[in-house]
């Protein structure tokens, strides 16, 4: 304990970083689900040009290692007179980044569908929104939660890359306190702790869901 | 446009059984797979309260026939109507024929009702649930009277305690006839049935059976493909024989099973005759 004990307000600012770790992934999350159904809507129901433009969207955002897009968008971003927060910034790229992994989930969930669930829907007269709200979706999206738990859990990890474009989080404020205490160990230790907290409890969430999801299953 | 499409549906079918309007008319229905035609222009009608089954050997067409009738499988040539209600395709003023826009297309199919034979219900929703939704969300009837005349419906089909179950904890037998109950809950005009024994237990089937006969009795249109040739005898007011995309045959179940007109469906039935012959 003689190791760790001196370090306990070192450890509340690792709390705090925690915190702004969270934030980041929340602001993120939902604009990157968002965007993710709609590019996966577009897939498999848009028009040839639609599904092309969002192709490449995909593989441009596939093929760039996110620290590289990170980045990229901060050099760039200034260059182009958007003014943008540094916080956003990071949370725009975060949520463009994860969109496109995202849309590939949801697009998995609806494509795993068989069609016999098409023809019923189809056959009873519903028009397609009805059909996707009601019939395809919650079959799709159980379908589609255990990876995309696994991103949001990847999402939040990621967040650590920003601190290379000087924002300030878990990783930030550790190695800030590292270099005030010379405490690598004890310090990284516990932010890997606290990071294992948010990703564990995410990935207890996910069960749950898809534990409820699996009524009549 | 009516003038026109009766037209080409006088044109193209047989002289109707009655004089009154088809409940069903389809006309010159002809699909291709890539090179193969599966259908080579079949055009049928079925009047008002007639039950027609429809057999034959595997691969002759007649499930696609049945899905083309509302546009689940789609076709290169002819016209489907309901009721005289254009289904799928339509001829305009000009004769061209052209394909129904989707919300056009979603309010004919309500008129038809399709029980398939993997049953296809929703696995999400319980029974109640699966025979309300579209007759709420599509039909906007109020919610009470949804469910009363679900649970009417599921007492005629012999399942009144299974309302609140989830598809999955019931036996094939019971899921179909779930998904009868599910495709006469939007009063369909005509019922269409896809080989819906065929995925059944042997001793499943005659619950289904015994439930599509009642529908028949009561007066529903329908149309049966089949293997249960016992079904066709004792139920069908004709019975219609494809083969490689035509119809080959068709006409009374006693004319057909005793004296058939045709080679091709006298080696169909000796066949099937000496499969089944116990």
């Amino acid at each position: 304990m003689k190791t760790f004990a001196p370090l306990l307000h070192s450890y509340w600012y690792l709390f705090r970083g925690a915190g702004m770790t969270l934030l980041m992934a929340s602001a993120a999350v939902v604009p990157a689900t968002l965007l993710g159904v709609l590019l996966a809507l577009v897939q498999v129901f848009g028009r040839r040009a639609a599904r092309s433009a969002v192709l490449a969207y995909l593989f441009i955002m596939r093929g760039i290692p996110l620290l590289v897009l990170l980045t990229f968008v901060y050099y760039l971003l200034p260059l182009t007179g958007i003014d943008l927060p540094p916080f956003w910034g990071v949370v725009l790229v975060l949520a463009f980044y994860y969109a496109a992994f995202m849309s590939e989930a949801f697009r998995a969930g609806i494509l795993s569908l068989p069609q016999a669930q098409w023809d019923a829907a189809k056959s009873l007269g519903m028009p397609r929104y009805l059909m996707l709200r009601i019939v395809i979706f919650p079959q799709a999206l159980r379908l589609a939660a255990p990876p995309f738990i696994s991103l949001c859990v990847n999402l939040v990890k990621a967040t650590s890359l920003v601190s290379i474009v000087g924002l300030w989080e878990l990783t930030m404020a550790s190695r800030e306190v590292v270099e005030r205490t010379l405490a690598p160990f004890q310090i990284f230790l516990g932010a890997a702790f606290l990071y294992f907290c948010i990703c564990y409890a995410l990935a207890l969430y996910g069960k749950y869901l898809e534990r409820r999801a699996l009524v009549g299953h | 446009m009516e003038n026109t499409l009766n037209d080409a549906l006088s044109l193209a079918t047989d002289p109707p059984v009655v004089q009154q309007r088809p409940m069903l008319a389809m006309s010159g229905i002809a699909k291709w797979f890539g090179a193969n035609q599966v259908l080579k222009g079949v055009s049928l009608t079925v009047a008002k309260g007639e039950a027609v089954v429809v057999i034959g050997p595997s691969g002759s067409g007649k499930t696609t026939l049945l899905r083309c009738i509302n546009l689940l499988e789609d076709y290169e040539d002819g016209i489907v109507a309901v009721d005289g209600e254009p289904i799928g395709y339509f001829v305009d003023a000009r004769g061209k024929r052209q394909r129904m826009g989707e919300r056009d297309l979603a309010a004919a199919r309500e008129h038809v009702g399709i029980v398939f034979q993997s049953y296809n219900l929703f696995p999400h929703m319980t029974v109640l649930q699966n025979i309300v939704a579209a007759p709420i969300r599509v039909r906007g009837i109020p919610r009470a009277k949804a469910e009363a005349r679900a649970r009417d419906l599921l007492a005629m089909v012999g399942l009144t305690d299974k309302e609140q179950a989830y598809p999955v904890r019931l036996s094939g037998g019971q899921q179909q006839r779930v998904a009868i109950a599910r495709a006469l809950a939007m009063d369909p005009k005509i019922m269409l049935f896809d080989e819906v024994t065929s995925a059944l237990d042997p001793e499943l089937v005659g619950e289904v059976l015994a439930a599509m006969q009642q529908l028949a009795r009561d007066g529903m249109t329908m149309i049966v493909v089949t293997h249960e040739m016992s079904f066709a005898r004792d139920v069908a007011d004709r019975v219609v024989f494809m083969d490689g995309g035509l119809i080959v045959e068709e006409g009374k179940p006693e004319q057909m099973f005793t004296a058939p007109r045709t080679d091709r469906v006298r080696q169909f039935l000796k066949r099937y005759n000496d499969r089944y012959r116990l």
